[in-house]
């Protein structure tokens, strides 16, 4: 993995001189165990733990993939699945341009918590932010508890990208982030991306959020 | 090799492997069997009876391969080269009768009963060995080998069924073999099985045995009273045969040899085993080096056992492997540990309360040195083995000594010393409801599959189990808390130390959380972490300034990352070997502890911390690089006595609220969050100013500084510097550096808390050291004083902005120090 930590294009080492740079935070949510933190892993390691450990807060990783006519870096924010620390999820989605909202194939609760996210996100995100739903451990096919027709027609009525994804196997999981580097606007975030606001974190409004709760 | 040198030694067998890569339900692979076995094995652990060898160790080897330590003494039955005694006879049924009384109680059944398994010795003392193999076997599931020898099985285990009763059929052919001599010498194990199903047809079993042998007479010549015993075992029907315990009463009828009371040993063979067996490990000994000497073990070249063929769902077909159970034993020697302790003199292995303590030459060394040293970690057990008989008198010294070290061994015993866990813990246990369903069970249910499985023992199914029987306890005796992610990673240590006491875990558990995470669990508990994370903030900023004002500029608040180190006090952040580094000195050093601890860690990464953008900070801490632990700890343990109480103040700690007001440091939450460096009490000023050990600021006027002040105390006047700015200029700066450079604590003060922050001053410091304004003073505090608080707030950040460590604000300010101690200030100019 590459992690640049230059911010416009014309840092960027043997990039072309159109090459744009852009950064967006991205988000994953969902119910614990669904396996957030093993795509985040997969996509930005390479990796696979039987055993992940579960997240408390958030855990915080970068990854940069090139589109054609641009490089697109990930600020990815992987949450706490936990109920209890729903509180501390708008610390993280504020701001952030794209979401993973991740469910489990194998069990129909983690879809309606899926659902209750999207919800979520459409209410209090940024209008503009760019939600995947991702329909993970499709391995597990034979246990399967949630069609694929079903999650599928709940993403085109809620307009959101759609994938069935596995970690383990690494199945889809590279082609839902490039979906959603597709799909994110590029033009105004050219060269380190003022109005993206994907650094807001880090430029000067530390989230004031603390403590674990409501 | 003389028995008297041989205490213990190992078996090993290989357990069954999962044909190719399955998953369980959860979509988790399947436990290993070896794994599972190794759990239930934990159990077997804590045996201790007279007629049975204690188990020492089990362990795992690569390709499955289990190795069992345990006691051994004697000879087996089948290797005795006399005939016994009827009355010897006996006195072995007695015994082994009183073995099984004791397992089928205990809820293990032997099943492999076998003249191999029964040690005999020259005190006529009957020991059992090997006896868990179909316990840890889970009933030899986890095994592909048939368990015991053919010819003592009872009937119904042949026709695959049979409980505890099929022990005393197994009693029974052994005791009529002792009288008779050897059974079915010459019969392969299918005829054996068939001769034992035909015995069905007889209301006799033993008489028609006898019969079969061409020796009735020599049957009949059998006492009667031990005739009618053998012939209650070998009743067909279970229900019908006697059980372990009417065994032991009708012996308690017939003469028998007695067991010859030999006087108490002394030296090494006095002390546990379980001390000898780890004394031996760190003198050198190697279960498995020993084991491939010996020849259980051996090495072939991989080639010869590749398979033919590997079928599509991974089984294999041919290649040459290793037999899968090996009945030898393998017997292990003490001489190197004797060597080692030979010039231990006897009484040190009884060390009395009110004589010097010895302790080796290792007790400078670094500890994880100690922590392998033989002869330190001798002195150590059996001085703290002393101390715990005492506990709970002894408490105070336990205390004591584990500020020095705790010796692995008895960790789990010193933890609960520490903890204060006294009184009937297993009945408070069983007390509680641990299987009602809640709605948090899925939750439970999600995490321990994932919770610190890199552990064989916390893999097995059992430890699973045990560790959600622990978590649902706690949640059912403790409301109004609830299940916050991360309560199974506290839990974690405790459950691994404690295997097979889950009663002593749960105690364990109960008493942490109340001194360490006081209201961490609470539904609603963002205050208590808000108020915890500001804290910490604080401790980084009076220690390590520089990095505090760097992360604070950068927006790098304790939120993003600390809450995990607090919330499970660092177990769900290192490895268990780290926690329990971490937890020792956590249980013997107090609940002001972990905020030294998070600050000592930031310093180990300082370098690359401070040349970190937000992003890259971050990164860091979401892949925690590895830490020094040890050195972490030390200097956690320095921080934390270098800093006056007051410093540390938490409102939410389980603490008897302050009343004095010399004690006071409250403020608002909101107020707290807002201030950079801590606040101290003016009891706490007094000390230091008396002691020397620290140097208040005062930041009032040098009118009101010539008028009166506190003496020794330096004068930077507020209005004279320049807030904004992070060079320590202006009046009185070159005296604060100086001050700083002595290591004392610094104590901003003003009239009130507003303007007062002070700089204590610690005579240990480096003397010739940085000044307070690069790196920062190094031992004392510095108490910036002045009229009002708020000024004295913004004082002490420009200070810790400025790099001046060991910053802290006089609460209440000057006008409250006067009030309380007037001895401090000069006298009023006239």
């Amino acid at each position: 993995m590459s992690v640049s930590s230059s911010r416009g294009a014309a840092a960027r080492p043997n990039g072309a001189p159109q090459t744009k740079v852009c950064q967006f935070k991205l988000v994953l949510l969902g119910e614990s165990a669904v396996g957030k933190s093993s795509l985040v892993l997969r996509f930005v390691k390479g990796q696979f733990h039987e055993y992940q450990e579960s997240t408390i807060g958030a855990a915080f990783l970068t990854q940069t993939v090139c589109l054609d006519d641009t490089t697109v870096k990930f600020e990815i924010w992987d949450t706490a699945g936990q109920e209890r620390y729903h509180s501390l999820a708008p610390m993280y989605y504020r701001g952030a341009q794209a979401a993973i909202v991740v469910y489990d194939i194998t069990n129909q609760d983690t879809f309606g918590r899926a659902k209750n996210w999207v919800k979520e996100l459409q209410r209090q995100a940024s209008p503009s932010i760019v939600i995947a739903l991702a329909g993970n451990k499709s391995d597990l096919a034979a246990k399967r508890m949630v069609e694929t027709e079903e999650a599928q027609a709940y993403a085109d009525e809620n307009h959101l990208l759609f994938m069935e994804t596995s970690a383990k196997t690494a199945v889809n999981v590279n082609d839902i982030f490039l979906a959603i580097a597709n799909k994110l606007p590029k033009s105004e975030s050219v060269g380190g991306g003022a109005a993206g606001g994907g650094r807001r974190l880090a430029d000067g409004e530390p989230p004031r959020a603390g403590g674990c709760c409501k | 090799m003389s028995e008297d040198h041989c205490r213990f030694a190992a078996t090993t067998y290989f357990a069954k492997n999962h044909p190719g890569e399955t998953c369980g339900s959860n979509g988790l692979p399947l436990t290993p069997s070896s794994i599972t076995i190794l759990g239930r094995a934990q159990k077997l652990l804590t045996i201790n009876h007279t007629n049975l060898c204690t188990y020492l160790d089990v362990i795992r080897e690569k390709h499955e391969r289990i190795i069992v330590v345990s006691e051994v003494g004697g000879k087996p039955l089948k290797d005795l080269n006399y005939k016994l005694s009827y009355e010897n006879i006996s006195n072995v049924g007695r015994q082994v009768s009183s073995a099984l009384e004791y397992l089928h109680e205990m809820q293990f059944t032997h099943r492999t009963l076998a003249p191999d398994n029964i040690l005999l010795d020259e005190q006529n003392r009957v020991k059992l060995f090997n006896y868990g193999m179909f316990y840890m076997t889970g009933g030899g599931s986890d095994v592909s080998f048939p368990l015991g020898l053919p010819k003592y099985l009872s009937p119904e285990t042949i026709l695959n069924g049979g409980g505890p009763s099929s022990d005393v059929w197994s009693l029974g052919i052994i005791l009529l073999e002792l009288c008779l001599g050897t059974l079915w010498t010459n019969l392969k194990p299918g005829p054996v099985l068939r001769r034992i199903l035909t015995l069905v047809h007889s209301n006799n079993a033993p008489e028609r045995i006898a019969r079969e042998h061409d020796c009735y007479d020599k049957y009949m010549k059998i006492p009667e009273n031990l005739r009618n015993i053998i012939e209650k075992c070998l009743k067909m029907m279970p229900s019908e045969r006697a059980t372990p315990s009417e065994l032991v009463e009708e012996f308690s009828q017939v003469p028998c040899t007695e067991v010859l009371e030999a006087p108490p040993p002394r030296g090494l063979a006095g002390c546990r085993l379980q001390f000898v067996y780890h004394w031996w490990q760190l003198a050198g000994g190697d279960v498995l080096a020993e084991l491939k000497t010996q020849g259980l073990v051996k090495n072939s070249p991989p080639i010869l056992s590749m398979p033919v063929a590997v079928l599509l769902d991974g089984c294999t077909l041919g290649g040459k492997t290793p037999a899968l159970f090996d009945r030898r034993v393998a017997h292990y020697t003490l001489d190197r540990l004797r060597a080692r302790l030979a010039h231990v003199p006897p009484a040190h292995f009884h060390p009395l309360m009110h004589e010097p303590r010895h302790t080796g030459d290792a007790v400078s060394l670094p500890r994880i040195i100690r922590e392998r040293d033989t002869e330190y970690q001798f002195y150590r057990i059996l001085w703290f083995q002393r101390l715990l008989d005492g506990y709970p008198h002894t408490a105070d010294l336990i205390k004591q000594e584990a500020a020095t070290d705790i010796p692995p061994l008895l960790r789990a015993a010193v933890w609960a010393a520490l903890l204060g866990v006294r009184g009937d813990v297993k009945d408070q246990y069983e007390r509680v409801d641990k299987e009602t369903p809640t709605p948090t069970d899925r939750q439970i249910d999600v995490d321990i599959p994932r919770c610190h499985q890199y552990s064989w023992r916390l893999a097995g199914g059992g430890a699973h189990a045990a560790l959600r029987r622990l978590l649902k306890a706690w949640l059912a005796t403790h409301p109004p808390a609830v299940y916050w992610q991360g309560l199974d990673s506290l839990t974690a240590p405790f459950l691994y130390l404690n295997f097979c006491d889950e009663a002593r875990a749960f105690a364990c558990l109960s008493a942490f959380i109340p001194a360490y995470l006081h209201q961490f669990f609470l539904k609603d508990n963002s205050q208590v972490i808000r108020e915890y994370l500001a804290k910490f903030r604080q401790t980084a900023a009076y220690h390590e300034p520089a990095l505090a004002a760097h992360l604070a500029d950068i927006g790098f608040v304790p939120e993003l990352f600390a809450i995990p180190w607090f919330l499970t006090m660092f177990s769900h952040v290192f490895p268990l070997h780290k926690i329990f580094l971490i937890w020792d000195a956590l249980t013997a050093g107090g609940a002001r502890l972990p905020l030294a601890l998070g600050a000592a860690l930031l310093r180990r990464l300082r370098g690359l911390l401070l040349g970190a953008g937000f992003n890259e900070c971050i990164l860091l801490f979401s892949d925690l690089p590895e830490v020094d632990i040890p050195g972490s700890v030390e200097d956690a343990l320095e921080m934390s006595r270098k800093t006056p109480p007051s410093i540390s103040y938490r409102r939410f700690a389980n603490q008897p609220p302050v009343t004095d007001p010399l004690d006071m440091v409250e403020i608002p939450l909101d107020a707290l969050l807002t201030e950079t460096s801590p606040r101290i009490s003016i009891r706490d000023v007094v000390t230091l100013v008396q002691e020397d050990r620290c140097t208040v600021v005062d930041i009032r006027s040098n009118l009101l500084f010539e008028k009166q002040c506190v003496r020794g105390s330096i004068n930077m006047p507020y209005s004279g510097v320049q807030l904004g700015t992070r060079e320590l200029r202006g009046p009185g700066g070159e005296a604060l550096r100086r001050a700083g450079a002595r290591g004392t604590t610094l104590v901003v003060a003003g009239d009130e808390d507003a303007a007062a922050v002070l700089v204590s001053t610690d005579t240990s410091g480096d003397p010739g050291g940085a000044g307070a304004g690069g790196r920062g003073a190094l031992g004392t505090t510095l108490v910036v004083a002045g009229d009002e608080d708020a000024a004295a707030v913004l004082f002490s950040d420009y200070l810790v902005k400025c790099g001046v460590a060991r910053v802290c604000v006089l609460h209440g300010g000057l006008g409250a120090l006067h009030t309380h101690a007037p001895g401090l200030f000069t006298q009023r100019v006239a």
